[in-house]
């Protein structure tokens, strides 16, 4: 997965999570989502981070599956009764709805997890032509975000040492955060201007990028899984 | 005609339109999941899904933001998506689409500051430009969430209530939120800052 172009892989996975959503076999999602994960398995991923991701996935598949247990059940919610019935029985429409999310989730953290974020934006440089001036400032705004994180934290810690209390996304942790990143951005742009940077420039590349065989087979693949998948089951 | 388009982005726009999209993402996954604990304690009242439709408008503030800070066109759409694919890279559990969603999102707000010319940077071109957003994903969602399958009541009370939600976050607080950033003197060499009353500024860059 991980030698598999960024780009690539992005509109390979894009293209099958529109194939997922259009079709309605709770087996053939169990069997992708177990697929993601045998994925994520090889490429070695942080067991750590992946179960961390999981949980809030699991707990909207259970959302979903108790949605489509009780709207299928005819109850009387404000929902006509027929319409999230794709299933038989109200047990296999839950499963269907909640394998749903699993399978977008599964197909996103394969891209996440697998993907370095230079070689993603290298790789959108070569294929998609993003200008160099996007390709560099993201580049550089990826390269601050360590930073952000420490201010982000330090300033959390200087108000608990404080005795105030303040919740992850409260506006006295956001404001100073942002402040600091405007003018990181502005001293950071200076120096890569003044370092004879210029937007408009050619420039020469140190690595290029190409869909290898490897690349085009996971773009058909992932493509042609769902057809096949659906023919079988 | 490819020349003259990037030179009208100065580096400086793009680190902080960049930087905008890695604090919004950071901020969009935390709310997220916020809302997901919401909608799942509203789920015996099957009323669910007004979980999220009441914190829906946070989602369009870096558009509403960035275009605010910068006010040059197609700043609210590049914001929008810049949040959107680092959403995803730091494992959004919505999948591959989040990009997709905010590319769509982004296009509503930008063409709320379009109607306006690009000329008016002020509550009422945020507000439109974040229900914009509200309506174009919305429509959205009818197909790929499968809204159209909910009674119409339902859905109109659930867009009622993303348009106050898209309001109050995307205009009033975003509004708050950038005079606040102006008042500190930080953002001057933006459009936003140009005419900004600048009060004391603390310039207190200790590291190095």
């Amino acid at each position: 997965m991980r030698r598999l172009d960024p780009t690539a892989k992005f509109f390979a996975l894009l293209a099958l999570t529109f194939e997922v959503a259009i079709q309605h076999n709770a087996l053939f999602n169990l069997i992708l989502v177990l697929l993601c994960l045998v994925a994520l398995l090889i490429s070695r991923v942080n067991l750590k981070t992946l179960g961390l991701l999981l949980i809030p996935s699991l707990m909207a598949a259970l959302g979903m599956f108790f949605t489509g247990y009780r709207f299928s059940a005819g109850s009387n919610m404000p929902v006509r009764d027929s319409i999230l019935a794709v299933g038989t029985s109200p047990l296999i429409n839950g499963i269907t709805l909640a394998s749903h999310v699993l399978a977008y989730a599964g197909l996103g953290f394969v891209f996440a997890l697998t993907t370095d974020r230079v070689q993603l934006i290298r790789s959108a440089r070569c294929h998609l032509h993003i200008p160099q001036v996007f390709a560099y400032g993201l580049l550089a705004a990826w390269g601050i975000f360590p930073r952000m994180l420490l201010e982000y934290r330090r300033a959390r810690a200087a108000f608990r040492a404080r005795g105030i209390r303040t919740f992850p996304v409260s506006p006295a942790l956001l404001k100073p955060l942002l402040v600091k990143s405007v003018r990181w951005s502005e001293s950071l742009s200076v120096a890569m201007e003044s370092r004879g940077f210029s937007g408009q420039a050619e420039r020469t590349e140190y690595g290029y990028s190409r869909f290898s065989a490897g690349d085009w087979a996971f773009v058909v693949a992932c493509c042609l899984i769902v057809p096949a998948a659906l023919a079988v089951l | 005609m490819k020349n003259q388009k990037t030179e009208n982005w100065k580096l400086k726009d793009v680190i902080m339109m960049a930087i905008l999209g890695v604090i919004f993402s950071a901020v969009y996954l935390l709310v997220f999941q916020g809302g997901l604990a919401l909608s799942t304690a509203l789920t015996p009242f099957g009323l669910s899904n007004f979980g999220f439709e009441i914190i829906y408008g946070i989602w369009f503030m870096a558009a509403t933001l960035g275009a605010y800070i910068i006010r040059k066109p197609g700043v609210a759409l590049i914001t929008e998506v810049l949040a959107a694919a680092i959403e995803l890279l730091m494992g959004n559990s919505g999948g591959v689409v989040v990009v997709l969603t905010g590319a769509i999102q982004g296009l509503g707000a930008e063409l709320g500051f379009a109607l306006f010319r690009y000329k008016r940077w002020d509550v009422v071109s945020m507000s439109v430009s974040a229900m914009l957003a509200a309506t174009f994903i919305f429509c959205y969602e009818l197909y790929f969430l499968q809204y159209y399958l909910l009674a119409p009541g339902m859905l109109i009370a659930q867009l009622l209530v993303r348009f106050v939600s898209a309001i109050v976050f995307s205009a009033v607080v975003v509004k708050l939120a950038g005079d606040g950033l102006a008042k500190t003197g930080v953002v001057k060499s933006y459009a936003i800052g140009a005419n900004a009353d600048i009060g004391k500024v603390y310039d207190d860059e200790e590291e190095a």
